[in-house]
């Protein structure tokens, strides 16, 4: 026998036999030829090819609609099958996939090519125990004794760093953190030791330092195991720093491809170096000259002639949860200065939240004082507290939720004027309009409903409809986590310069550190309810006192080769 | 969660309890408010021969010459200690004439609800899962055909069709078992119409879930992510639908009955309302709403056993701590 795969997996020859003479090491693990993909007249990836290695990985690097994941769901036949038409080629491990019925196809499935999801918070079933459908995967390896699968099932969590193998094995999705579902689908992913896993996306939907936890925990994974990784990404730093070749699509056509220091130091297209400049790891200092005056001098120690644009003085909020109580603040204080930006950095569940409610008048303290502008918060008239929100506003960091899917974008944008009374209607009318096209939208899109815009264009109206009422400070809760990286650098862009423009006061709320640098004059970094850090950006970036702070430094993704611009 | 449940069940049974007393209160004061006391009037009447002191019994028995408060408390006493009274029609004690009708009515409604989940189960897999495109669409029109088809032309229908062509069943034995699964499918299928439409829609959501495609790409079959992965989220919301099916089923029992000649509790209300029978009535309407309550108790208390996301504490209010996770963007808009 000719054929070089898993002997562990003999069956598997034998259900289906491999269409060409055979694989050798020679020849690639999964080759890709003349693949295009159309959803009804539309096609979303035109003639794409590309080879991974046995044992290697591949970045497939592009914007959202660039057709990265339609590739990845065609490797793996997933594309619902109503309206999509696929052609071309791919062949794994000697055999071509797409001629093969899916009753010959399925036997593959999970035990050569395992997948592995962008939101683990979806990706299993949410009235089921992890266990039960752990079993799953478990037969995939072939194993019909119940009691063999659990022992292998509890050995792979423990190897994915799963703490408590027992308790997660009879626990329900939900019962779980982000992070640990992520591990608990990788191990699922692995435990039938597939030779390629494609990862689509698989800690977009997680907190930043558990990002490079789940990155690492691949890595290690793929050297170990000698699995193969096909990795779809937006961000051009963890492609380069975590993949050996990188392949650039844009619009369903392959821009660039090659090995990752090539295309990340050298790039030929001008689609890749625009993806280099958009990273925030890379640029640190991208909207320092934009922003102007705000970052020139150095606020913190500036002597305030006027009060602060936010002073928020030894706050301290408690929840009951059950019959617990959670402390969910304790005793935090820090200071916005008038037109700079000042950064709430912490992971979930750190408060940072709870800091945004208690500032927008939403909770009361159990103690301490928080004033906007010189007045305070809380203690005011229902009538005061509107005036007062007059000058604060909110843009929520999820544009698909934040936004009426049944009101039109004019109807959107007015609603504070409407709320506030300004104007007349003619005047309402005219103010939206100009604000629509400050925030760099065509007029188009005002009779438009928020399902037909994409997910920064929404971003872009909820901006719009946070300033028209012209506010002095704009809470920023996570702005762009449910962005790309592409459209994220857009909308920074985009916040930027109304910053200069409006004299506008940010409070960033944000766990990506490599954001807050390139936007932020000041930062506190919140854990667990408590300050820990407190200062300009340059102290914190340059000595960060925290062991947690650190870690989120850690979790910048950083990259060996040179800078693609000068 | 089994000593937070315990309270849960505890809380949802006393509300339960309470919701039937009120049920009975309710029609108590409803029939009392009525002008001209339809008891008295009918006992005065010259054709049922009665004399004026065994009027004066009859008005002592029932308590009628006491204040409206006094009678409610008496009747309440009774109904709690099981005497529903005797009906003024025939006689006989109220609670064996409901007794004589009911496990014909119970019979009917339970094979309906029975028949109802297995039409809409069948429906909604047809439409995920028919080969043919053309054969989806039509079958997923279906459930507004069965909606706006009312109950007794079904009923005409399948009577027409399998008892006087194909003689599958005889009218004339409306209790036989043939005959009882046609009465039950005339109202079954606007029934089913509605959890159809839900099951379709539960369905088509869940399929499209990221947890779905995972388990087809661990190799599951069509067959098998149905069974294991997908008809349980799905048929969760139609538990509390189910209940509500419930009371449908009721009042659907009673044409139905009518149609096919059957004796149960429709027969039954029938003549209670066309004859003022409020001893008779008051058992029905608290007899209806105790079925119904149950069916909606015993729903509310197995959906947190169902469904693990469910919290069976009573709600407090919970801190706002969870970070929302954000959304994905999707790669190709259809």
């Amino acid at each position: 026998m000719t054929v070089s795969i898993d002997t562990t997996r003999p069956a598997l020859a034998e259900v289906v036999p491999p269409v060409r003479s055979g694989p050798s090491d020679a020849q690639p693990l999964l080759s890709v030829e003349g693949l295009s993909v159309s959803y009804g007249d539309t096609t979303v990836v035109r003639d794409v090819g590309f080879t991974l290695e046995r044992g290697t990985s591949l970045a497939l690097i592009g914007e959202s609609g660039s057709g990265k994941s339609t590739v990845a769901k065609s490797i793996l036949r997933l594309l619902p099958t109503v309206d999509s038409a696929v052609s071309g080629s791919v062949s794994l491990d000697g055999r071509e996939l797409f001629g093969l019925p899916e009753r010959q196809f399925r036997p593959l499935r999970g035990r050569l090519l395992g997948y592995v999801p962008q939101d683990p918070s979806s990706a299993l079933n949410p009235v089921r125990t992890i266990g039960s459908q752990a079993h799953e995967a478990a037969a995939l390896a072939g194993e019909s004794d119940a009691r063999v699968r659990r022992r292998d099932i509890l050995s792979v969590f423990e190897r994915v760093g799963l703490p408590d193998p027992e308790r997660v094995y009879a626990s329900y999705p939900h019962q779980l953190s982000g992070g640990m579902l992520q591990r608990v689908l990788i191990g699922l992913t692995v435990l039938p030791r597939p030779a390629l896993i494609v990862a689509d996306e698989p800690t977009s939907a997680l907190d930043v330092t558990i990002q490079k936890l789940i990155l690492d925990l691949l890595s290690e994974l793929r050297r170990d195991l000698g699995i193969s990784l096909l990795l779809i990404t937006h961000d051009l730093a963890v492609a380069a720093e975590r993949a050996d070749s990188i392949v650039v699509l844009k619009n369903g056509i392959v821009e660039e491809s090659g090995s990752s220091s090539q295309v990340f130091s050298t790039p030929t297209s001008e689609y890749a170096r625009q993806l280099h400049a958009d990273v925030p790891a890379l640029n640190p200092d991208r909207y320092r000259i934009q922003r102007g005056a705000a970052s020139g001098a150095t606020p913190a120690i500036a002597p305030a002639v006027a009060p602060p644009a936010v002073e928020v003085d030894a706050v301290t909020k408690r929840f009951r949860s059950g019959d617990v109580d959670v402390t969910a603040l304790d005793g935090v204080s820090f200071t916005l200065a008038r037109g700079t930006t000042h950064a709430l950095v912490g992971e979930s569940g750190s408060g940072k939240t709870t800091a945004v409610r208690l500032l927008l008048g939403l909770e009361q303290p159990d103690a301490g004082r928080i004033e906007v502008a010189g007045t305070p918060v809380h203690g005011q008239t229902s009538a005061g507290l509107r005036g007062l929100r007059r000058h604060l506003q909110l843009v929520y960091q999820n544009p698909f939720t934040s936004l009426d899917p049944t009101w039109r974008v004019s109807r959107i944008v007015r609603e504070p004027l409407d709320r506030f009374r300004v104007g007349e209607r003619a005047e309402r009318a005219r103010l939206v309009e100009q604000t629509i096209e400050e925030v760099g939208l065509p007029a188009s899109v005002l009779s438009r409903r928020p399902g037909q815009l994409s997910g920064g264009q929404r971003q872009r109206v909820a901006i719009a409809r946070a300033l028209i009422v012209r506010p002095d400070v704009v809470v920023l809760d996570e702005p762009t986590s449910a962005l790309d990286v592409s459209v994220q650098a857009g909308i920074l862009e985009l916040l930027s310069r109304l910053q200069r423009e409006h004299g506008l006061s940010y409070l960033l709320v944000s766990h990506d550190l490599a954001l807050v640098r390139q936007l932020a004059d000041t930062v506190t970094v919140l854990q667990r309810g408590k300050v820990v850090e407190n200062g300009t950006v340059d102290q914190i970036f340059a000595r960060p006192e925290n062991a947690y702070t650190r870690a989120l430094l850690d979790a910048i993704p950083r990259t060996s080769g040179g800078t693609a611009q000068s | 969660m089994s000593r937070s449940y315990g309270r849960y069940a505890l809380l949802r049974a006393a509300q339960a309890l309470i919701v039937i007393l009120l049920a009975y209160v309710g029609t108590f004061l409803v029939i009392s408010v009525l002008p001209g006391d339809p008891i008295t009037n009918m006992l005065r009447d010259p054709q049922n021969g009665l004399t004026d002191d065994e009027i004066q019994q009859v008005v002592a028995h029932y308590g009628l010459d006491k204040p409206v408060v006094i009678q409610l408390i008496l009747s309440l006493g009774r109904f709690v200690t099981g005497d529903l009274g005797f009906s003024l029609q025939s006689n006989l004690p109220v609670s064996q004439l409901l007794g004589d009708a009911l496990p014909s009515t119970l019979t009917l409604a339970g094979t309906a609800l029975l028949l109802s989940v297995v039409i809409a189960v069948v429906i909604a897999y047809g439409v995920q899962y028919l080969p043919s495109r053309w054969a989806r669409g039509v079958l997923r029109s279906v459930p507004s055909l069965f909606l706006s088809v009312p109950n007794f032309v079904v009923g005409l229908i399948l009577i027409e069709i399998f008892a006087f062509r194909l003689h599958v069943f005889t009218t004339i034995d409306p209790d036989s078992a043939a005959a009882t699964l046609f009465a039950a499918l005339t109202l079954a299928i606007p029934v089913s119409a509605p959890l159809a439409e839900v099951l379709i829609a539960n369905l088509d959501h869940e399929s499209r879930q990221e947890y779905a495609l995972v388990a087809r790409s661990r190799g599951l079959s069509q067959a098998r992510l149905f069974a294991r992965h997908l008809v349980k989220p799905s048929m969760l919301p139609a538990v509390a639908m189910i209940a509500l099916i419930v009371g449908e089923l009721l009042g659907g029992a009673v044409i139905t009955e009518t149609i096919f000649g059957r004796d149960g509790l429709g027969t039954v209300v029938q003549k209670a309302v066309t004859s003022q029978d409020v001893p008779v009535l008051q058992a029905v309407v608290s007899l209806a709403a105790v079925v119904f309550v149950t069916v909606n108790l015993l729903a509310d208390l197995a959906s947190p056993l169902l469904d693990p996301r469910l919290d069976a504490r009573p709600r407090r209010k919970a801190a706002p701590e969870r970070d929302a996770t954000p959304e994905r963007e999707l790669e190709v808009s259809a």
